[in-house]
């Protein structure tokens, strides 16, 4: 691709989004000049950048967009929610057509047409759209220059009217726009109606009416005839009363009046003749010119006379100096004839022509022309623009390089763990335990530099929460306007900082509960009230940092979940028995939400209670290492909370070895190691369990559930790792721990990506590939396996 | 009914077309001094204020409508085509 499109194209992403942002702040609070001037400042750079590549559309569309801007802007129109949702509508429309050029590098095929609504709509509040022509940068071709003096017909208008008229827009340098309307004799046959289009004509000062020269009598008036015209002063701008009267154009005649026109036609005095300045200037010109010349000329005589009087110059070199000299007299406008140069005559000539003509000024007349006033402020509004990267400390990275990064780090990571046990070998193989030390001091060098190499690259790949956030007034927005609920959104935190995969990861899981929260858990406005509540509901979003975890909860001032309905639900559907149906608690039942299949909707609506829903949500936030919980209370609301790891690029694995083979599990999940005698290893119900301080933990052997074969030692202890899975204990008998290692988790891929019961692969120091394992996964394997 | 035509008066509310035009003019025709009251027309065609501008019959009430009682009103009632109230600079 293009790097320059490709900068576009990034860039884009940013301005979209501070479009996206700034017009919904500007609903709230439609007066802040600021957040106008910023929109339009985006939508303003975007425009300008979008004119460097061929996409007319996209241009015409931001134009459109940008011209309804600037009116909010220049207060000439209040942002009401209906120009809102036309103005996201439009920047909505050319996200899409940027996701397409960054795949096809142009715009899709429907892009004209999708455009051309959009516009109409955007166009509207303005008074209508400019012809489709007039709408390109380049000038409309009916574009009406300020006249130099009025037109006849403007005698229609009240003459003390147009005094004042006058006086008014000298003072304040504007302008005004007159039109003349003759209808057509016959165009009440075509259905036309010349006063309905008088009357639309927007910011009307004053209609005036023209009138036949006579007036037919009573008898024979013909009432399908129309007979009389129009003028109308009015503030409009050209291109709407070229819109207006697009169908007539033929009828209708448009001058722009200065205040000084107006008057001139007043007192019936011709239009003073323009000085033209481009003649000025060449006069200006050619009269520089003319005093450089002759102060060449003159210099070239006094340089002749000097050369003839020193050098007495003869043949060839007197002829040169005669041609120079006789160039040089008429140049000064005193020709000499060419005749056999003699050096006499030649000096004699030389000394007449200086003393005729007077030495010219020393400087030439400064060439008088104005400086441009007008460019030397826009060259400085250039400068603070905020498009120009000049001095801003932020590299923009494509995240690839980043991540490519990161994988090196992993790479030294192993390479540096290779020391230990080239330390080991050092000592045992070459019984050098000298060396092997040297060595173990190397690696700890290495070691910290590692460790802070990659704290860096993690900081580079962290951002706030916001960016998750981000979409959310949006979508609050649009939902909340589709279902008819008043809904406030809160959020808290957004500068805490997660890895960006997490960021990116937690997207569908949060919009997935700000949806739900939407349709099931706020109730409507009439609702609230009848229940004693403040009309509009909050969702709050918030985030907080907890160790080397962040915590996101949604929470919402809705209804709450009513507990025994999702305990009947459940049971109707099979999720739970009679007996649970009694037993379960409040917290448990809530929990059953999360059962795959549960949706407590009676009606499926479009955007949820379909029943896929929360189990999706509590599956991709345990894919990502996290937690999902859920409190709710009948008729307050509900949170929601994920906890998840604030960075997924390392995970710390616990390894332990089953049938001689070694295996990862994520540390985040092991409680404690323990060993007991095999004696003490029990049986209840079928399946193997330990007694820890009072509480019964089932054992499940890794390698009977692996599939591996494996017998333990009879007399040995039993090595036992305790984890903990959706807060459940399980412990799992291995062969032998082994120590915690930091690894970069690569994903199954190919032809391992089936085995659910490995979450990835990590390479350790020794060379030696490293399976970590899925519990979940493995849990099930074992469920099956007795 | 956009037109109502009595004795004397002719009142002529909501959006007079081009089909009320007729009836209008032989209306204005046939009446001595005839009367208009404009009070709740919202739009004139041009067809019906040329009428009214030759027949000039008197305007009894002035409309309502802010385009017509600004713009329109002050046609009919002065030949120089604009009254003192609309002579504000823009």
């Amino acid at each position: 691709m293009n790097p320059l499109l490709a900068q576009f194209l990034a860039e884009a992403a940013d301005l979209l989004t501070q479009v996206d942002e700034g017009l919904l702040q500007l609903e709230r609070d439609p007066g802040d000049p600021e957040l106008v001037n910023e929109v339009f400042r985006a939508a303003h750079t975007f425009k300008g950048s979008s004119g460097l590549f061929d996409f007319p559309e996209l241009t015409r569309l931001t134009h459109a967009a940008e011209d309804l801007l600037d009116a909010v802007r220049s207060g000439r129109l209040a942002l009401d929610s209906g120009m809102a949702d036309d103005l996201l509508a439009a920047f909505d429309l050319i996200r899409g057509w940027l996701a397409h050029v960054t795949v096809h590098e142009q715009l899709p095929a429907t892009a004209g047409p999708a455009a051309q609504s959009l516009i109409t709509k955007l166009r509207g509040p303005l008074g209508g759209e400019s012809a489709p022509a007039a709408s390109d940068s380049a000038p409309a071709p009916s574009a009406v220059a300020v006249a130099v003096r009025g037109p006849d017909w403007l005698d229609v208008f009240d003459a003390e009217w147009l005094e004042k008229t006058a006086s008014w827009l000298s003072t304040t340098s504007a302008t005004m726009r007159f039109v003349r309307y003759t209808p057509d004799e016959g165009c009440f046959f075509r259905a036309e109606d010349p006063l309905h289009l008088m009357s639309q004509v927007p910011a009307p000062a004053v209609l005036a009416l023209i009138q036949p020269f006579e007036w037919p009598p009573a008898e024979t008036y013909d009432e399908y005839q129309c007979l009389i015209g129009f003028a109308l002063a009015t503030r409009a701008a050209v291109g709407e009363l070229n819109h207006l009267f697009r169908y007539v154009p033929d009828q209708v005649e448009i001058v722009e009046l200065d205040g000084d026109a107006i008057r001139r036609h007043l007192s019936g005095e011709e239009p003073p003749e323009p000085p033209p300045a481009v003649v000025a200037e060449a006069v200006v010109q050619s009269q520089a010119e003319n005093v450089e010349l002759a102060r060449d000329a003159y210099a070239i005589l006094a340089a002749a006379q000097r050369s003839l009087t020193v050098d007495s110059p003869s043949g060839a070199r007197l002829s040169a100096v005669a041609r120079s000299v006789a160039a040089a007299a008429s140049a000064l406008g005193v020709p000499v004839e060419a005749e056999e140069p003699d050096i006499e005559s030649l000096t004699a000539r030389v000394a007449t022509l200086l003393a005729e003509t007077p030495a010219p000024a020393e400087e030439p007349p400064p060439v008088v022309a104005p400086p441009p006033a007008e460019r030397a402020p826009s060259d400085r509004a250039r400068t603070d623009d905020p498009g120009g990267q000049v001095g801003t400390r932020i590299l923009k990275v494509d995240q690839e390089k980043v991540d490519h990064l990161m994988e090196l780090v992993g790479e030294l990571n192993v390479a540096k763990n290779g020391l230990t046990f080239l330390a080991d070998a050092a000592e045992e193989e070459f019984g050098s335990r000298v060396l092997g030390r040297r060595i173990k001091d190397q690696y700890s060098g290495l070691h910290r530099i590692a460790e802070e190499l990659q704290a860096a690259v993690m900081d580079v790949r962290m951002l706030p929460l916001s960016v998750a956030f981000s979409r959310f007034p949006r979508l609050i927005r649009d939902l909340s306007r589709r279902l008819g609920k008043t809904v406030e959104l809160v959020t808290e935190g957004e500068d805490t900082m997660a890895d960006k995969d997490v960021i990116e990861a937690l997207g569908d899981p949060l919009v997935h509960l700000v949806r739900n929260s939407l349709d099931h858990g706020i109730e409507t406005p009439a609702e609230r009230e009848a229940a004693g509540k403040a009309p509009a509901a909050k969702i709050t979003l918030t985030a907080v940092a907890d160790g080397d975890a962040v915590i996101v909860e949604i929470a919402d001032d809705g209804r709450g979940i009513d507990a025994d309905r999702v305990k009947r639900k459940a049971y109707e559907k099979g999720l739970i028995s009679e007996d649970e149906l009694e037993s379960l608690t409040e917290s448990d039942a809530v929990d059953l939400i999360f059962r795959p299949g549960f949706s407590t909707a009676d009606q499926v609506s479009d955007l949820s209670g379909r029943g896929v829903g929360m189990d999706a949500v509590r599956a991709s936030v345990e894919k990502l290492g996290g937690t999902v919980s859920m409190r709710s209370q009948f008729g307050r609301g509900t949170s929601t909370r994920l906890r998840l790891p604030l960075s997924m690029a390392v995970t710390q694995v616990m390894v332990v070895s089953v049938a001689g083979q070694r295996f990862g599990i994520p540390v985040d999940l092991v409680v404690e190691t323990v060993r007991v005698p095999g004696a003490e290893l029990g049986r209840v119900l079928h399946s193997d369990v330990v007694v820890l301080r009072g509480e019964v933990v089932p054992v499940i052997d890794l390698a009977r559930a692996l599939d591996m074969p494996w017998t333990p030692d009879p007399a040995a202890d039993r090595a036992i790792l305790i984890v903990s899975l959706h807060g459940q204990r399980v412990g799992l008998l291995v062969e032998q721990f082994h120590r915690e290692v930091d690894v970069i988790l690569k994903p199954m891929e190919g032809l391992l990506a089936y085995a659910g019961e490995f979450s990835g692969t990590a390479l350790l120091g020794d060379g030696l590939v490293l399976l970590v394992l899925n519990m979940k996964e493995v849990l099930s394997l074992a469920a099956r396996a007795q | 009914m956009p037109l109502e035509l009595n004795e004397h008066t002719a009142t002529l509310s909501d959006v007079v077309t081009v089909d009320e035009v007729e009836p209008l003019v032989a209306w204005l025709r046939a009446t001595a001094k005839p009367k208009v009251n404009l009070r709740r027309c919202n739009h004139l065609h041009t067809g019906a204020l040329q009428a009214l501008l030759l027949f000039q019959p008197r305007i009894t009430s002035a409309p309502v409508d802010a385009f017509l009682a600004t713009q329109v009103l002050p046609l009919l009632r002065g030949s120089s085509g604009v009254s003192s109230a609309e002579s504000e600079p823009p």
